[in-house]
């Protein structure tokens, strides 16, 4: 135990300066999920499957479109697997604690009205 | 010329007084969080100050200026008083352990004894403080304290008295003088001795492995859980300085002291000896488990007592002098 | 005895362990003299919420039973509800799914020999095995894409495969653990303190540990080889041969040996589960309506034997659902472990058999409000309570 502990003498940290210093996330994490709204069809599967209800469509079909609620997330990918067009991927963004609730609410929507994204979305990308 | 009164003031009041030995409390509180962090492969404190030196300091400034909440239960004198009393008598301790120079601030025939009781009335404020506060685990918490000291005080006293037989004196500032005198440190007499020192300060100062009166997972803080804002900082200080206490005499009575009477070399190897007293504190304290208190002391008058008593034993046949 | 004892609270809320449950011990002295548990304190309505949707959906929800054990409750779920469908999972679904059990065996049992030593004051080997963990769940979040829910099964297969070069990087990652596991184990063996807090402590004999109806480890530790995954072989597990640990010191340093050697065991099975991964699809097609039905499933969860029971109605949704977690199944021989023990030795002996109070009472935050907002305060809450009781 004594030979291990001064080993460590010499060994850097194993711990992470976090704010400063980042571990990228592995390949195929699950952050984020982001709409692709041009490809999505409006079939309303991912808005059924979501086991905690942090999707909410407003309109139906081609029309459709998303308000994403982040504080209910799981980010358990389901959304993303079951879509039929391949509409959602799951970013790797993982920082995205905030104090506001209504600030935690990212909209999707269709082109034409694209412009008018919420602050938050597009500061994140 | 200054005045002698105006000298004397301001060595007990800056240097080497009050205000140096609390900066150097708050430093050995970093340097033992920083090995410890760094033996455990972690930072320790990183933001505040270089390196987080400061942060000691911090928190005890942020303690300070939290809620002090006494609870409706506790004997409210002793509960307040115990915090003072737990900075105060290692404090004053440490005054009589010379720091720079052969001579201490306050030097008498006698004063290890004087030391000793002190030692001894710090336990007992903690069983008092303890006791006072009425929360069932500070009471927990104080009868473990109190029983830890039946267990690790006849030790120490004896292997303290080592030094003071060997140099014929019960002065500290003179037992650092034989040493100097002599050019010959008691840890090469009395190595037993020293490790005996060494095991009964970490019980003093409550580290693990005899961390046993504050067991976190046990007893939640033990006899300081109901201690909040001032009187908790003021309990953590006192720790440092107990902490500087405990690394000074290590120094002292085994070390040779600050070994020499010009100041500047003398604060010198003062500070580095300390230094690394308080890093072998901190690495013992990296090493082991929490004792239970039945081991403990059962350890203590199985083994390390029969060996204090060995070591004096050994002292007398002329062993060791 | 006509000393009058001293009755002292552990918990809900208290620094021995992280989730809330209470257990109130009268000791005289420093001897406990009795203990009386009261769980429920994190009770979250999962049961019934599970009843209120889809099986899909649920996935999800019996994942969050337990932060730890999540891959074992999914698979228990998935095995009732896929035995009521009556379809088989390929062969290579099953495996991965062998892997993933496994290698939450290890991450389980690194995480309980660091509390344990956190128990008993060892900071340090605390800080080390918390530090060696993070190689296992770096390896989960690379294969599942999450650290701690992996989200791994589904009903009908896994979501995710494993590649080649992924395989190469868990063999990598075994290797260390390994060696940081036997390391360990030898720190166990030679180190004079933890022996001294863990050897002869919460003393459970082989007849208590059957009439309690011990689980897992504790009951591993105490001299009985039982172990679901070799009595009633689920996924890949009868075609991988491996060895159930045994132990029969009865008291914590058996188990904590239980638990090195199982992560032994644990590496050899990943090892022979990738050597002969079978090709083929990882999941099947099936319907989203179940037919009426009901199954019974076991797993060997990290802590022990975990039972659901699943009632469909050829519905959507589950009738009624119904989990046995491992730690209440643990609780009855917990109380006799720690009867006649220290008071310094209780958090040692609740952590022996590594308990899991969120499995055992099953909470939800489910403060799902379909389009507003919905956060209350307590007296907002009060107040809804009172107005729901009005409309009754």
């Amino acid at each position: 135990m004594v030979r291990e502990l001064l080993k460590h003498l010499l060994k850097r940290p194993a711990t992470l300066k976090y704010p400063f210093e980042k571990r990228p996330p592995f390949k195929g994490f699950r952050g984020r999920p982001i709409w692709d709204m041009k490809r999505c069809t409006g079939c309303e599967l991912c808005y059924k499957d979501c086991p905690s209800e942090a999707i909410e469509m407003i309109g139906k079909g081609l029309e459709a479109e998303f308000k994403h609620h982040l504080d209910r997330c799981l980010f358990c990918g389901q959304c993303e697997e079951v879509c039929p067009v391949n509409a959602i991927t799951m970013t790797e963004e993982y920082e995205l604690a905030s104090y506001d609730r209504a600030e935690m609410i990212i909209e999707f929507k269709r082109e034409e009205k694209a412009s008018k994204n919420l602050s938050r979305s597009s500061k994140n990308v | 010329m200054v005045p002698e009164g105006v000298v004397a003031l301001l060595e007990i009041l800056l240097f080497p007084g009050f205000l140096f030995l609390i900066a150097l409390a708050f430093f050995y509180e970093w340097v033992d969080r920083k090995l410890l962090a760094k033996l455990q492969n972690r930072y320790g404190p990183l933001y505040t100050g270089p390196s987080g030196l400061l942060q000691p300091f911090a928190d005890f400034i942020k303690l300070l200026s939290k809620e002090d909440i006494t609870p409706k239960a506790a004997d409210k004198f002793m509960f307040s008083c115990a915090p003072l009393f737990l900075l105060s008598f290692p404090l004053l301790a440490l005054f009589l352990v010379p720091v720079a120079g052969l001579k201490a601030l306050i030097s008498f025939e006698g004063d290890l004894i004087f030391l000793m009781f002190l030692f001894t009335l710090i336990a007992v404020t903690v069983f008092i403080a303890g006791w006072s506060s009425v929360s069932r685990f500070s009471t927990v918490g104080g009868v473990r304290a109190a029983f830890q000291m039946l267990g690790y005080e006849i030790p120490m006293t004896l292997v303290m008295v080592g030094p003071a037989i060997a140099a014929r004196t019960l002065s500290i500032s003179q037992i650092v003088g034989w040493q100097t005198h002599n050019a010959a440190w008691f840890i090469w007499f009395q190595p037993i001795g020293f490790a005996i020192f060494v095991l009964c300060l970490l019980a003093e100062l409550e580290f693990i492995p005899f961390d046993i009166p504050e067991a976190a997972t046990e007893i939640v803080a033990g006899w300081s859980t109901e201690y909040s804002g001032r009187k908790l900082a003021l309990i953590r200080l006192g720790k440092d300085v107990e902490l500087v206490l405990a690394a000074s005499l290590i120094t002292s009575l085994f070390l040779g002291g600050p070994n020499s009477s010009l100041p500047i070399l003398a604060i010198g190897f003062f500070l580095l000896k300390t230094t690394l007293a308080v890093v072998l504190l901190t690495t013992l304290r990296a090493l082991f488990a929490r004792f239970r208190i039945d081991q403990m002391i059962a350890g203590a008058w199985k083994y390390v007592i029969p060996l204090a008593i060995l070591q004096m034993v050994l002292i007398q046949l002329g062993f060791g002098r | 005895m006509s000393y009058p004892t001293i009755r002292i609270p552990f918990g809900p809320q208290h620094p021995f362990h992280i989730e809330p449950e209470y257990f109130m011990f009268e000791v005289d002295g420093e001897r406990v003299v009795s203990v009386t548990p009261r769980i429920g304190y994190v009770h979250r309505g999962i049961e019934k919420a599970i009843e209120d949707r889809t099986f899909i959906q649920n996935l999800y929800l019996i994942e969050r039973i337990c932060g730890i054990c999540s891959n074992a409750h999914t698979t228990c779920y998935t095995q009732a509800i896929e035995e009521i469908l009556g379809v088989e999972i390929p062969p290579r679904a099953r495996f991965i799914r062998t892997i993933i059990a496994e290698l939450e065996r290890i991450h389980n049992h690194y995480l309980w020999l660091g509390l344990a030593a956190h128990e008993i004051g060892f900071e340090t080997l605390f800080m080390y095995t918390w530090r060696d963990r993070e190689i296992v769940m770096d390896l989960l979040e690379m294969v599942s894409g999450n650290r701690v829910h992996y989200a791994m099964n589904t009903i009908g297969g896994v979501r995710r495969d494993i590649t080649p070069e992924i395989v190469e990087k868990i063999r990598k990652g075994l290797d260390a653990l390994e060696e940081r596991m036997r390391y360990y184990k030898k720190i166990a063996m030679t180190e004079p303190t933890i022996s001294k807090r863990t050897a002869g402590i919460g003393i459970l004999k082989p007849k208590d540990a059957i009439a309690l109806c011990a689980v897992g480890p504790t009951l591993r530790a105490s001299g009985i080889k039982r172990d679901v995954r070799a009595d009633d072989p689920y996924i890949a597990y009868d075609e991988i041969p491996f060895n159930v640990i045994t132990y029969d010191g009865c008291d914590v340093i058996s188990r904590l040996f239980v638990r090195c050697d199982e992560v032994f065991e644990s590496v050899n099975i990943i090892r022979y589960a990738m050597d002969r991964l079978p090709e083929g699809k990882i999941r099947i097609k099936v319907p989203r309506r179940v037919p009426e039905g009901e199954a019974v499933s076991r797993v060997e969860a990290p802590r022990g034997e975990l039972i659901h029971y699943a009632k469909t109605n050829g519905t959507t949704k589950p009738e009624r659902y119904k989990v046995r977690s491992p730690t209440l199944g643990n609780i009855p021989s917990l109380c006799k472990m720690l009867v006649g023990g220290y008071i310094a030795d209780i958090p040692i002996i609740i952590a022996g058999i590594d308990p899991c109070f969120s499995c055992t009472d099953r909470m939800a935050f489910v403060n799902v409000n379909n389009n507003k907002q919905w956060i209350l305060s307590g007296e907002e809450l009060r107040r809804y309570a009172i107005k729901w009781y009005q409309k009754e």
